[in-house]
């Protein structure tokens, strides 16, 4: 019970109070920017030639507002947010107009998911293990060679890789299409499906694992050269344990508790996607459309992507925060 | 890691990438099919067709394929295209009356004919809607819609209106018919979402991406009922896929591996494409490449309700403060027309308003007081351009002809001496350090609000004119922002790279488009949203100008062509003299098209209709490409 008085209700309380002010603050910033989002759709239409007279202008902004819900007071929008948001509600998206912004977070979520998650997740094992042991035997000549390459490979930005993969694997050798999926409502799940999608899938995958499993590496690496260091590592060498053991059970477990802290806290970003592969492959995830959506002024698709992200983020923390002591026999909760 | 694994994973990497497929849907023959790019980027509403309802993003193919327009404009040969109408509008004499002939025989692709009562249900509905677009003129103009017979329709106006017909005329956007058959049973036409479509035009709805990155279009077994098929012959291609690109690069590689024909891209890209590949072709085959021939003027927009700008000497200092040669050559490497009027040099326009404008251009004369007086006009600017581009290596053309088809017909002088002598006039003074100081004694600064897209021309325009305007001793930055639309139409800047003036038609002799913007009774104060960017936001009128836009409304563009057009040079007089907004080149698209699956684009050489894949009129070039069955 004293876990529950002293640490439980307070964690929860301190939940509770960062979803409302980080829900408060997206709802505010994008009214801040100085884009009004039916302006920003009449502008569009106006700046590619379209036709519309003064009069027609004048009465479809109008008409806007009121089918935005931009009409009243910004309290009286706040409110409504709030009503909207307690029935998951986000409302229509401003700029994709009329398609619910749940109807979009439906379609783009599962690709930003299958994309990201599973690339994210090849990323932390790949660079832990691999990591790991190049820490273990960072003397070794084949570690020093692997650290160099990878401190190469480390500052390239996203967007640069990309397109470098891009003029590799789509145009000199094209073993990989340039982007965009060619999967269309008529698509059936079947194993042509399935090669589609990992083609398309595999130069953006193929772009985070590197450049996201190089950053776990290098983390991963100066983890093990310090465990290693550690009392409890020399005791066992002394103590004669195997070394394959001591790598794995003594070194690699106790290193990795950041790390499993950081993974954590990454996979909360899915939703707000990785913008520059997603703008290189043509790749359809979150990024470009939160981007779209910050771009345009849409409040209702950044508030919907945003709340989603808060949740998810905090949720994670939470969680990892009441599990940590099963990860870390050094944690208890008193 | 263990062999095996490596092996596994190698093995698997190399299966998944030898896939044999095609980069097209299943069933779809790359041979049979054009794959055009989609200048408004990925479909935000891919399941939604409506375009009577709001933005769909139309040139997925909807206004190119699905649809036709009662008329279309073709700038590139100055036409006017009845589509599903057989002529022009016709109106009665004091233009509270207009008849529409409509084409026979044209069938909606769902079987059903397309007749009369389609049109009068269109125009009927947008009187009644308040929410659709279209709403506001319909209810404003329209008193009465009737069927004559199957294929007229009368149109009664509440008042005399002699360009009511632009409504239905499509440049880029109209209101189009709508199928009453369909609609009719509809609830509500708002949230309908029109899938799928049923339309009149050659193709109709395939498949789309459901992320809204491509939509495929198939050509109607009953193209021959169409207008287009009625008008030009079978469209060629038997698949058509608009696709939208993310980045510029992907745009370029997948044209030079032939899975794009019609695209659009930056100047730069455009000359990437044109190295690498053998196969792509620009609208011209040599040097500059690009289309000078779009209906839309570029520059940079004063806000004429902030001082110093409201002040017309100051605005004429400032284009004089202008190398417009040296600016030509940082904005878009010289391979644009300068225009030193408010109108793009589209063929119509040249003929019409260009050449009979030139001699009281060179008579023009600006008043520096004291009796002195200055002609600004320089016919010599293209002559000087070419030079410049042929210095810096350029296969420039000698002929001189040639040399203003592509460099324009004249701009005005660099006179930084007479610029300082107006502003002098005016209360401005240099500092110690040279820069100039306001009326008031404070720095001269200029902030262009601008756009965030490097390769647009709106910010070309921006960086060219804070360059020259830093050189003659104004502190100028360029800020693009995100908010820049926000800003411009509520008029938060003084000044900005937005169009200079609203884009005209392109075609004919009526020039209404881009000055109704600068009516008195739109004039709208800061902070307000003015109804039209191009040209409106510059918040600005001019009594003369009025009178001229009032006549215009009770001339008619097609029977009295003499009078309209006198009316356009009078008004392009006055913007001149009161230089509003400061035009500066025509808009230039890099276009590119890859002939290894199809030819007889409609180069500068053979421009048979105007080169876009996005504007609507695409449907009418198909027709006329040549299949390479490569």
């Amino acid at each position: 019970m004293r876990f529950v008085r002293d640490y439980l209700i307070p964690r929860l309380v301190q939940y509770v109070l960062v979803i409302f002010f980080g829900i408060t603050a997206v709802f505010l910033i994008p009214r801040f920017t100085g884009q009004d989002p039916v302006l920003e759709i009449i502008a569009q239409i106006q700046t590619q030639g379209g036709s519309l007279d003064p009069i027609a202008v004048r009465k479809l902004t109008e008409t806007l507002q009121e089918l935005y819900g931009l009409r009243g007071t910004l309290w009286e929008q706040y409110v409504n947010m709030w009503r909207r948001v307690f029935h998951l509600d986000f409302g229509p998206s401003l700029f994709q107009f009329p398609t619910p912004v749940s109807e979009l977070l439906r379609i783009y979520l599962p690709w930003t998911i299958g994309l990201f998650a599973t690339s994210t997740l090849l990323a932390w094992l790949l660079g832990n293990v691999l990591g790991g042991i190049a820490g273990y035997f960072s003397s070794q000549s084949w570690s020093k060679i692997l650290d160099a390459v990878i401190m190469v490979i480390r500052p390239v930005p996203h967007y640069i890789f990309g397109v470098l993969l891009l003029i590799l694997f789509a145009y000199v050798w094209a073993l990989f299409p340039a982007g965009g999926l060619m999967l269309g409502r008529r698509t059936v799940v079947d194993l042509r499906f399935v090669m589609i999608i990992l083609r398309y899938s595999f130069l953006p995958a193929l772009t985070l694992v590197v450049l996201g499993g190089a950053g776990w590496f290098q983390q991963m690496k100066l983890l093990v050269q310090n465990v290693r260091r550690e009392d409890f590592v020399q005791y066992a060498q002394a103590g004669g344990v195997k070394e394959r053991v001591i790598i794995s059970r003594y070194v690699m477990r106790n290193a990795m508790l950041p790390q499993i802290t950081q993974l954590a806290l990454v996979l909360g970003q899915v939703f707000s996607g990785v913008l520059m592969v997603e703008m290189v492959f043509s790749y359809p995830g979150m990024g470009l459309l939160l981007y779209r959506a910050v771009t345009r002024g849409d409040y209702n698709l950044v508030m919907g992507i945003a709340i989603l992200s808060i949740f998810t983020i905090t949720t994670a923390v939470l969680l990892l925060d009441l599990l940590y002591p099963l990860l870390d026999p050094r944690i208890r909760h008193r | 890691m263990n062999m095996k694994w490596f092996w596994a994973i190698v093995i698997g990497c190399l299966f998944i990438s030898g896939v044999a497929f095609a980069q097209l849907p299943a069933g779809i023959p790359r041979e049979e099919t054009l794959i055009a790019d989609q200048l408004s980027g990925r479909v935000g509403t891919p399941g939604n067709f409506n375009l009577w309802a709001g933005w769909r993003w139309q040139d997925r193919g909807i206004q190119q394929l699905l649809l036709e327009p009662l008329w279309t404009v073709d700038y590139a040969t100055g036409e006017i295209i009845p589509g599903l109408a057989s002529g022009m509008p016709e109106y009665n004499e004091d233009f509270t009356q207009m008849t529409i002939r409509l084409r026979q025989g044209v069938y909606w692709s769902d079987g059903v004919p397309l007749t009369a009562d389609d049109v009068v249900y269109t125009i009927d509905l947008h009187v009644r809607n308040a929410e659709l677009p279209y709403h506001g003129p319909m209810a404003e103009f329209v008193e009465k819609v009737e069927k004559i017979d199957d294929y007229t329709v009368s149109v009664h106006l509440k008042r005399a209106n002699s360009r009511f017909h632009s409504h239905f005329l499509d440049r880029w956007g109209c209101l189009r018919i709508m199928p009453k058959h369909v609609f009719e049973k509809v609830d509500n036409p708002i949230t309908y979402e029109f899938n799928p479509p049923v339309g009149c035009g050659p193709y109709v709805l395939y498949d789309y991406d459901p992320a809204g990155f491509w939509t495929l279009w198939e050509r109607r077994e009953d193209w021959d009922r169409t207008p287009t098929g009625m008008l030009y012959g079978k469209p060629q291609p038997k698949y058509v896929i608009i696709q939208g690109f993310e980045s510029e690069e992907a745009r370029i590689l997948a044209q030079l591996r032939h899975e794009l024909d019609m695209a659009q891209h930056t100047p730069e890209g455009l000359k990437v494409v044109l190295e690498k590949s053998d196969t792509v072709r620009a609208w011209r085959r040599e040097w500059p490449w690009v289309v000078n021939i779009d209906p839309c003027i570029t520059g940079i927009m004063f806000n004429n309700l902030v001082e110093p700008y409201n002040n017309r000497e100051v605005r004429w200092a400032l284009t004089l403060a202008i190398d417009i040669v040296e600016y030509m050559a940082i904005a878009f490497d010289s391979m644009a027309p300068v225009s030193p009027i408010h109108l793009p040099p589209v063929p119509a326009y040249k003929e019409a308003f260009f050449t009979p404008l030139e001699e009281w251009l060179k008579g023009f004369t600006l008043d520096l007081g004291n009796g002195e007086t200055f002609q600004p006009y320089d016919p010599e600017v293209p002559f000087k351009i070419a030079e410049s581009a042929k210095k810096r290596g350029y296969p420039v053309p000698e002929d001189p002809a040639m040399i203003r088809d592509l460099f324009g017909m004249g701009w005005w002088k660099y006179a930084p001496e007479v610029a300082e002598k107006l502003l002098k006039k005016n209360g401005f003074s240099r500092g110690e350090d040279g820069k100039w100081r306001l009326p008031d004694g404070s720095p001269w600064k200029i902030d262009i609000v601008a756009d965030v897209n490097v390769a647009s021309h709106p910010l070309r325009n921006a960086t060219a004119a804070a360059e020259q305007w830093r050189k003659f001793g104004i502190e100028v930055t360029v800020s693009p922002t995100e908010a820049r639309e926000t800003m411009i139409l509520k008029g938060e800047f003084a000044v900005c790279d937005q169009w200079p003036a609203a884009e005209p038609w392109g075609a004919g002799v009526d020039l209404s488009r881009t000055f109704d913007p600068w009516h008195s009774r739109l004039l709208t104060p800061i902070g307000k949203s003015v109804a039209l960017g191009p040209g409106g936001a510059a918040r600005w009128c001019d009594p003369r100008l009025d009178q001229i836009i009032g006549e215009m409304e009770v001339t008619d563009p097609f029977t009295a062509v003499e009078r309209t057009k006198q009316l356009g040079i009078e008004a392009l007089k006055i913007l001149i003299q009161e230089m509003p907004t400061i035009p500066t080149y025509g808009y230039c698209g890099a276009v590119a098209w890859d002939e290894y699956y199809w030819t007889n684009w409609p180069g500068a050489e053979n421009p048979y209709t105007q080169p876009y894949q996005h504007w609507p009129n695409l449907k009418y070039m198909l027709p006329f490409l040549k299949s390479q069955k490569k």
